[in-house]
């Protein structure tokens, strides 16, 4: 056993896939431990918020500041406003609004700015425009009057008179460190739809996504090993019937059994649990499919006859001289179920009909709500990306970890 | 042994090799024959090829699902409209037109389906309703309409240059015929005006006299409705629905069921081709209203098309390319349209909340289920738990005004209603959501309380589990029944989601007797002639108690007779403010009782155009004072008259 393990460790596909998944593992074990709170709490009112450092507005105007004179502070400020589009767009209102332009060096910014500026009216209305490109204009023109010129004070209500009171200047050099800011929030992968930390429900949900590949893999791995063995060591009828059974399960697509269960099950009834179950029931065959192939090899063999000779009984056979003999095979099997189950779920929940959704966040349901909200249409991609990732990292590790063991067990490929 | 095996192998790899190119092949073809829209788009050399894939999908299509061919009239190709000819809508028509029947039910057209406010392209109401300021502009009606002194006579005259399709002119008669069958048949007019008017009738050709139905002591029952019928109700000529009823021997199953392709209508639209990947009207340049007393000329679409997509995704894919010009569509975020996506793309406001909210989504109580009907507490904390802030900003991204700026009332969002109830009286009744503390305190209060310590609250003796329901793929309400799920976790309510497909969910609410659904999501009335009074009767009024197959209204169940004597007594009222207090009784009572809240204010119709092709889109800055009913119920028909090309195109 020992050295098995040890054979293990000197697989290289094995260490990648397992140092992986155990680094996954502990951040999902300690990542909670260390931000504590509900993984599906709505911290943000609105949709889909960037990923980044969020730094209160409020507090960080009340705290102390160091004036740092950072020579392209200025560059930075009004650059972010006028961008090559928007230049070509404004010499186009110029085309159509009938002003000069015949002296304009379209490259000069604040010859373009000054021109914009002394010409620009959002309420003269010019043949041709649409709408859309109307309400553009206008947001431009609002963005260009805040590009950072205007003088921005801090003012208090005064209590009595109710008027605004000037409490100070917003100095352009003015900074201040985050950690005097008393609130900041890092969104490491920002917020989904419902306004939740990405981060959060992310390593929650693979959590729960993980148990769900557990029960299912343990369930579908406990069925197909006791079905194949009783198959395949007594054989005759009863093998017929197992192998009946299975060929059924074989011919109709398992996944199209798991939507028909699940949907006929209704919402109500759909847990995390019971869609781990419901995935285990119908994912059994191969692996007792392969089991009893196996187990058909091994039952002639001289020492299970010898056994047979003692009269050892039928549980004792197939749990000390046949069981041992698979059970690395069956480890593997167990794995590949657990990869296949977690994927079954996302599939599922793609469709809707994942387990219910105010209890815990699974990664389908995660997908599921990013897909309702369009999120990959319109550039979230922190909302559904990772959850893809997450997802090929759990497959991909557990499919190492696999390709490892079999590279130590199955003495076809050991060097 | 091996030999043979390995050349086996070979010969096997090879022919499943081919098989798989036949099969792209065959699949490739089968793409091209059945979306010719999509590869309609591709450039012009590509045309021959397409239009005859096109043709031969229109064959197929026209053999499995019965779908005529086009009618002579138009010569375009109906899978290549001209672009610059055709006005493109999207997200109203779901799945095949299965009629084109206006006086049938089961209308899955969105062209003529009378559960839809009066829209007028094809069939014409006698009024066209401004949903904004709740003006009543004459279509095929000639000037105003006038009653008599007690409000039991309505008059309204017919316009003399209205005409048919089969140029017969349009008479009073053909009014009367509308209603007359409606009644007999049992439609959608029939249900549901045949409770208000007792008869109409044709003085002459071109007066119609409208006679209310009459209370016992010979008041009318409900003035308002019949207001209702002359926005809502298109009229048919009285020779096709006699040569209806003629054909189906007067059947009133059959005449409902008639598929009608025959159907003569007086709009400036009609039926040019369908099938089940969409639905072509076509410009009827001998309407009617070209003439001087309505319009003055044709509206400027030669064509409307709307092309059937399989769902939400796909419709916003194609309103996004400028396939669609005005979309009835939740999009997500719209301002990220044009200001991330810089598309052409605008609303009826171009800031929060976009549209004009007139519907008001709500939650309904289930008051067959014993813990919800007998707490009132329970019913309240739940409602003032909810984090409505949330639900506006997440589930509607911000197309909703929240309940800070218009207080829960029965009210729509307009000003006209907002000045129908006194907002003072009920100020300290009307909560904004997120008070899980004043929540917690209520069910205390009352004595629900959690006593076996496992986090939930009991009521006699039993842990409190509710479900809260909307159907499926309604991405918005599903997501507002999550934040009222996670509210009840907050206050040790257990409130789970449900999400069942759209026609369970519809069968299951409908019925009086359902324990199904504890909490469920439904839509209000939104504009109508007899709103507000319309949606405070879906909240209160006691006729809709044990109705089966209700669509109507009161879906929780909810009696209250004090509330419901109000209802039924505000018809008749005349004097404003013992209107203005009897709703601002009625609203106490929404609010004190809590038999249902709102969870959001929604447009009634989503209104959001691409300007790639079209522009001069009505808008709420432009002066025009055109509704945004998506160019196409009531007088948002006007904008059709408007529409300008984009240059270039």
């Amino acid at each position: 056993m020992k050295n098995t393990i040890r054979q293990l460790f000197h697989s290289p596909n094995f260490v990648v896939g397992f140092v992986i998944f155990v680094g996954m593992l502990l951040a999902i074990f300690l990542y909670p431990i260390f931000h504590p709170g509900s993984p599906l709490e709505m911290i943000g009112v609105g949709t889909f918020a960037k990923p980044g450092l969020y730094i209160s507005v409020y507090d960080s105007v009340n705290s102390e500041t160091e004036t740092l004179r950072l020579p392209d502070a200025d560059e930075k400020r009004s650059g972010a406003v006028l961008s090559d589009e928007d230049r070509v767009a404004m010499i186009e209102w110029f085309g159509k609004a009938g002003v000069d332009t015949t002296n304009l060096d379209a490259s000069d910014d604040a010859a373009v700015l000054e021109l914009w500026k002394a010409n620009y009216d959002p309420d003269k209305t010019i043949k041709g425009l649409t709408k859309a490109k109307r309400a553009y204009y206008r947001r431009l023109n609002e963005a260009l009057a805040n590009n950072g010129e205007a003088e921005l004070y801090v003012a208090t209500k005064d209590a009595d008179s109710g008027e605004l009171v000037e409490k100070s200047e917003i100095d352009k050099d003015a900074y201040v460190n985050t950690k005097d800011v008393a609130n900041v929030k890092r969104l490491v992968l920002g917020t989904d739809n419902f306004g939740r930390d990405m981060l959060k429900e992310l390593l929650a949900a693979a959590k729960t996504s993980l148990m769900i590949g557990l029960i299912a893999g343990s369930i579908a791995t406990m069925i197909g090993l006791i079905l194949g063995l009783i198959s395949g060591y007594v054989g005759g009828i009863v093998d017929d019937i197992i192998l009946f059974v299975m060929n059924i399960f074989t011919v109709i697509p398992s996944f199209v059994i798991l939507i028909l269960i699940s949907y006929s099950l209704g919402q109500s009834q759909r847990g995390a649990g019971v869609v781990a179950m419901i995935i285990g029931f119908t994912s059994w065959v191969w692996t007792a499919r392969s089991v009893r192939s196996q187990v058909i090899s091994l039952r002639n063999r001289d020492h299970v006859n010898l056994s047979k000779l003692s009269g050892h009984s039928l549980l004792r056979i197939i749990f000390t001289d046949i069981l041992p003999y698979i059970l690395s095979y069956v480890v593997m099997a167990f794995i590949l179920q657990i990869s296949s189950g977690i994927l079954a779920e996302a599939q599922l929940s793609m469709l809707g009909l994942g387990p219910k959704t105010t209890e815990v966040p699974t990664l389908g349901l995660m997908m599921s709500w990013a897909q309702l909200y369009s999120a990959h249409m319109n550039g979230s991609w922190w909302a559904y990306f990772p959850v893809i990732f997450t997802i090929a990292l759990i497959s991909f590790s557990l499919n190492l970890m696999n390709t490892g063991m079999d590279q130590v067990f199955n003495p076809a490929l050991r060097d | 042994m091996k030999k043979i095996s390995k050349s086996l192998a070979v010969i096997l790899a090879a022919v499943m090799i081919m098989s798989l190119f036949t099969g792209c092949s065959k699949s490739s073809s089968n793409e091209s024959s059945t979306t010719p829209e999509s590869s309609t788009a591709t450039e012009e050399s590509s045309k021959e090829e397409t239009s005859t894939a096109a043709e031969e999908s229109s064959q197929e299509t026209s053999e499995a699902s019965e779908a005529s061919q086009p009618t002579d009239e138009g010569d375009a190709d109906v899978n290549n409209l001209p672009r610059n000819e055709t006005l493109y809508f999207g997200g109203q028509q779901w799945g095949t037109v299965n009629t084109w029947n206006p006086i049938g039910t089961n209308q899955n057209n969105w062209v003529i389906s009378t559960s839809q406010i009066n829209r007028t392209l094809m069939m014409e109401t006698l009024y066209m309703y401004d949903m904004l300021t709740g003006k009543m502009y004459p279509l095929l009606a000639d000037g105003d309409y006038s009653w008599n002194d007690d409000q039991t006579e309505l008059t309204v005259k017919i316009k003399p240059a209205a005409h048919w399709s089969d140029n017969t002119p349009v008479t009073a008669q053909d009014v009367a015929a509308t209603f007359d069958i409606g009644v007999k048949v049992g439609n959608n007019i029939g249900n549901g005006y045949g409770g208000y008017i007792d008869s109409i009738e044709a003085k002459d050709d071109s007066t119609v006299v409208i006679h209310a139905k009459k209370n016992d002591d010979g008041t009318p029952v409900n003035p308002m409705k019949v207001l209702d019928f002359i926005v809502a109700c298109p009229i048919c000529q009285k020779a096709w629905i006699d040569t209806v009823s003629e054909r189906n021997n007067g059947d009133a199953t059959a005449i409902l069921n008639d598929k009608a392709e025959d159907v003569v209508y007086s709009g400036p639209y009609h039926y040019y081709y369908a099938d089940d990947q969409k639905v072509i009207l076509i410009r009827d340049d001998n309407y009617w209203g070209q003439d001087a007393s309505m319009w003055g000329s044709l509206p400027v679409p030669k064509y409307i098309a709307h092309t059937i997509f399989s769902d939400n995704a796909a419709t916003e894919v194609a309103f996004k390319a400028g396939e669609i010009d005005v979309n009835q569509q939740f999009l997500p975020n719209i301002q990220d349209l044009w200001e991330k996506d810089g598309l052409p793309v605008s609303t009826w406001l171009d800031d929060v909340p976009y549209g004009v909210c007139l519907t008001i989504p709500t939650a309904w109580y289930n008051m067959n289920i014993p813990v919800l009907a007998e707490n009132t507490a329970l019913r309240k904390a739940i409602a003032i738990a909810v984090d409505y802030d949330t639900i506006i900003a997440n589930a509607m991204t911000n197309q909703s005004p929240s309940f800070k700026d218009v207080p829960r009332s029965l009210m729509n969002t307009t000003d006209g209603e907002q000045a129908l109830y006194d907002r003072d009286a009920v100020k300290d009744l009307q909560w904004t959501g997120n008070d899980i503390e004043g929540a917690k305190k209520l069910l205390d209060d009352a004595g629900i309380v959690d006593s076996d310590g496992d986090g939930w609250r009991e009521w006699n003796g039993e842990k409190i589990s509710l479900n809260a329901v909307c159907p499926n793929g309604w991405s918005d309400w599903q997501a507002a029944i999550e934040v009222v799920a996670a509210a009840g976790q907050k206050i040790g309510i257990d409130i789970s989601t449900l999400y069942p497909e759209a026609s369970v969910y519809s069968t299951v609410y409908s019925n009086p007797d359902q324990t199904d659904y504890d909490i469920f999501m439904n839509g209000t009335t939104s504009a109508a002639p007899s709103c507000p009074w319309a949606r405070a009767d879906q909240f209160f009024g006691e006729e809709y108690v044990g109705m089966q197959n209700n669509f109507s209204g009161n879906w929780g169940q909810y009696k209250n007779d004090e509330a419901n004597a109000i209802v039924q007594s505000i018809p008749t009222m005349t004097d404003e403010q013992e209107i203005k207090d009897a709703y601002t009784k009625l609203t106490e009572i929404y609010l004190t009782e809590v038999p249902s809240f709102a969870l959001m204010y929604r447009p009634a119709f989503f209104y959001e155009v691409n300007e790639s092709v079209w522009t001069n889109y009505p808008s709420a800055d432009d002066g025009r004072n055109i509704p945004p009913s998506d160019c196409t119920d009531g007088y948002g028909i006007r904008a059709l008259y408007e529409l300008e090309l984009v240059d270039g195109q």
